[in-house]
């Protein structure tokens, strides 16, 4: 039971040849890049879709930080575009591995620190101790404030994977009872049916909002930090 | 759990890392977003050739000395 719950998070691999690269890369021919003034209907949706994700994104940052503009709408693609493709059945969600993820969250949360030390270096190490603290407490809070720093990028990755992985653990395990309960006691079966076809909006909405947490995150760590 | 045995890690992250910084920034790159149409402020006003600033009869056509 225990192996073929996983079986759908292991990284997949064809006669030894890794096409998890196939897969990885899949989403982005969703969306095909724009050659002409005037594009068709598919290629125009996707860009007026950026547009208002970006103007609603980028509007907290100043000039500094809107030369990031870029890489947090990509991101926002990347992960909207393979958590949707993955609740396709049978599919191989990129965004379950946790590898993915941390290879995501590290460098982006760095480079908005790195950032940060650069261009402010006085603001960004006063961030470690909030103002008004009490003398005798300052060495504690320094500690607390270096711990939540440097756990920014582990929550990130971790929240993203766990949200994914759970999501589609809890569509195996209720479509197989469905599919056991059909043959004891239909009713039950259509209940648990419902209760399948709920989930399933669920994690329509947790894939998009998965996606939205995880570049809003990056972004106002880059607020604090330009 | 799948997610934890390492010895996958360096081929996932390697696709990431082509797909993200490569693909997808190259597609959103060349997405452009431009202003509005609307008519750009011409000047009105119009050189004048140095004969033309004063007008005297004798500049007239008809009162020209015939070729």
């Amino acid at each position: 039971m225990n192996e073929n719950l996983f079986s759908s998070f292991i990284t997949p691999t064809m006669m030894g040849l890794p096409i998890v690269i196939a897969i990885t890369m899949f989403p982005s021919i969703m969306f095909p890049s724009p050659n002409r003034l005037i594009n068709n209907r598919l290629i125009s949706i996707q860009q007026w879709l950026v547009q208002l994700t970006s103007k609603q994104m980028l509007s907290i940052h100043n000039q500094k930080g809107q030369t990031w503009a870029l890489m947090l709408m990509s991101l926002i693609l990347f992960i909207g575009s393979t958590n949707l493709l993955g609740l396709l059945p049978h599919s191989f969600t990129p965004t379950t591995q946790l590898s993915l993820n941390l290879g995501m969250a590290i460098p982006l949360w760095a480079g908005t620190v790195i950032t940060g030390f650069r261009h402010k270096t006085k603001a960004s190490l006063a961030h470690f101790l909030p103002q008004g603290t009490p003398l005798p407490l300052i060495p504690m809070l320094v500690v607390i404030e270096t711990i939540s720093l440097f756990i920014q990028p582990m929550a990130l990755a971790v929240r993203l994977t766990a949200n994914i992985t759970a999501g589609h653990l809890l569509i195996h395990l209720i479509g197989g009872a469905t599919l056991a309960l059909m043959s004891i006691s239909t009713i039950t079966a259509m209940v648990t049916f419902t209760i399948l076809i709920l989930l399933t909006i669920l994690e329509f909405a947790v894939a998009l909002i998965q996606a939205y947490v995880f570049t809003l995150l990056v972004s106002l760590y880059l607020h604090d930090n330009t | 759990m799948p997610q934890l045995d390492t010895s996958t890690w360096f081929i996932t992250i390697l696709s990431m890392i082509i797909t993200l910084f490569f693909m997808f920034q190259l597609k959103v790159a060349k997405y452009n977003f431009p202003e509005n149409p609307e008519p750009k402020p011409m000047p009105m006003s119009k050189s004048t050739t140095p004969w033309e600033k004063k007008w005297t009869k004798i500049y007239s056509p008809l009162s020209l000395p015939l070729q």
